[in-house]
């Protein structure tokens, strides 16, 4: 008899086996910790390289560009560049989270890109298509981008893997995407790779519409600040004044904060991170609340933490 | 009734006209000469002081944002033309106070909204050019984006297609992109584009 006394039995005897013994090992196992290292332990790692054979996967990176860009972003991780007119820079906010946080494995998963073609990072499998393979390294007119062959193989080997649903008309990259739809990054992608890829706990507030009710903008960014690393998704058009009457009104730019105070009831100062460089500025209470859009507090998980 | 209805059409004309006008770059930048290349020669010496971008941020060209870039920070400053804390803040970072009203001044007087110095990569070396934007001042309809003139200044002599189209490279046939823009030759080491982004 399939339903007999001995076989409920059974299964009750199995079940109590992953309870006390299956689950307690797989967790001793899979310790579910954000993954982190020391920038000394990286530039212990990457200054034993001196020289980098040609990679047949990518046919237009120069290997001694490729190893002194990658030299360059684990000794200075802020001069990271998105490059100018691109729609890198929610990738380029979440390097900066990898780079801070893990910059060893950030060193590893590039090398690993470059020479087999193809890495693993969690459980993530960047298999960039040829497409992607053959404009790594051969981007021109972004600036300093045109020189940065890492940025470029890792933001475009991120826009290949992770898709929105900014991304839904243009799955597929054609010279010239990465300043397009193909390259952008909503906010629920932006927190979603977060997650996936470096498991992180995000605490997320805001939409790609609609701003976040904050009472208090100032108080809720200082003590998002003290969590973990605060990335601020924010409307570029206002802050930077451009003009653009499809971009007024909605938000479009990554920044990581690196610091807000207040000067006094009218003006507050931010310093953040984007394109490379830190910038500083004084604004309004009212004007912070009108850039910014959505706010991820990053936060590193510890052991076995949800 | 007949002269109204001629009086609406006069004006649609007009408007159409207006709108389609294009003032010849070559003739503004011969006509602008003088102040252009004040503009240009200021900057660059107040830029190698210490490096910095312009931006006039309102339609009336009153407030501007100073951008001042360190080796290890930017900082943003938006002021009124008007305002001493502008003379303060020039000073504190090494700049030219007269220079610096005179560009200002100038930059007003051209309608120039944004100034700027943009690196560039030639064989994976780096260049600077300055970026002039200028607003252009023709009859704008409703809902259409202002256009800009936007002037580039290069150190050296550039090449040029037959079109007379901005190349990247004396030996490529490929064009170069500022800003994702052509560019167009106003004369060896001057270009010019027509874009709806001023930076």
């Amino acid at each position: 008899m399939k339903f007999s006394f001995s076989y409920w039995l059974k299964q009750f005897v199995q079940l109590l086996f992953y309870i006390y013994i299956g689950y307690p090992l797989y967790a001793f196992i899979n310790i579910d910790t954000t993954q982190t290292s020391t920038r000394e332990q990286a530039i212990a790692f990457i200054d034993k390289i001196s020289a980098l054979q040609p990679s047949d996967h990518w046919p237009h990176i120069k290997p001694a560009l490729f190893l002194q860009n990658l030299k360059e972003n684990i000794h200075q991780p802020l001069l990271l560049y998105e490059g100018t007119n691109t729609n890198f820079c929610g990738y380029a906010a979440l390097s900066y989270l990898f780079m801070h946080d893990d910059p060893l494995g950030y060193a590893k998963l590039m090398l690993q890109l470059y020479t087999d073609g193809k890495a693993k990072i969690r459980n993530v499998v960047f298999q960039p298509s040829q497409p992607i393979k053959d404009v790594a390294g051969s981007l021109h007119f972004k600036g300093a981008l045109d020189i940065r062959p890492v940025e470029q193989m890792w933001f475009l080997c991120l826009a290949d893997h992770f898709k929105g649903y900014l991304n839904f008309f243009n799955t597929h990259y054609d010279p010239g995407d990465e300043d397009k739809l193909w390259a952008s990054v909503n906010y629920g992608k932006f927190n979603r790779m977060a997650k996936r890829l470096f498991n992180y706990r995000v605490n997320a507030v805001g939409s790609d519409l609609m701003r976040p009710y904050i009472h208090d903008m100032y108080e809720y960014l200082v003590n998002s600040m003290k969590q973990g690393i605060t990335v601020l998704y924010l409307n570029n058009t206002i802050l930077r004044k451009k003009y653009d009457r499809i971009k007024a009104n909605i938000p479009s730019h990554y920044v990581i904060l690196l610091d807000v105070q207040q000067v006094n009831d009218d003006l507050v100062n931010i310093t953040y991170w984007d394109y490379g460089f830190r910038t500083m500025r004084q604004l309004t209470p009212s004007f912070l609340n009108k850039i910014i859009f959505g706010i991820s507090q990053c936060t590193i998980k510890r052991a076995n933490e949800k | 009734m007949k002269n109204r209805v001629s009086y609406y059409i006069l004006f649609i004309a007009v408007c159409i006209v207006s709108s389609c006008t294009t003032t010849n770059i070559s003739k503004y930048y011969s006509k602008h000469k003088p102040v252009l290349y004040s503009i240009e020669e200021v900057y660059k010496s107040e830029y190698n002081k210490q490096k910095f971008s312009l931006l006039f941020t309102d339609k009336s060209y009153n407030h501007l944002s100073l951008e001042l870039l360190t080796d290890s920070i930017r900082y943003i400053y938006d002021f009124e033309t008007t305002e001493n804390r502008l003379n303060d803040t020039l000073e504190k970072y090494h700049l030219n106070i007269s220079a610096m009203r005179s560009l200002i001044s100038n930059m007003q007087l051209l309608r120039c909204k944004w100034i700027d110095n943009l690196d560039y990569y030639v064989d994976d070396k780096k260049n600077y050019l300055l970026y002039l934007s200028i607003y252009k001042q023709t009859f704008r309809l409703p809902f259409i984006e202002p256009k800009y003139y936007v002037l580039t200044y290069f150190s050296q002599p550039q090449y040029y297609d037959s079109e007379g189209r901005l190349l990247d490279h004396r030996s490529r046939r490929r064009l170069r992109k500022i800003n994702n823009e052509i560019f167009y030759r106003v004369n060896d080491k001057v270009c010019y584009t027509v874009s709806t982004l001023f930076r």
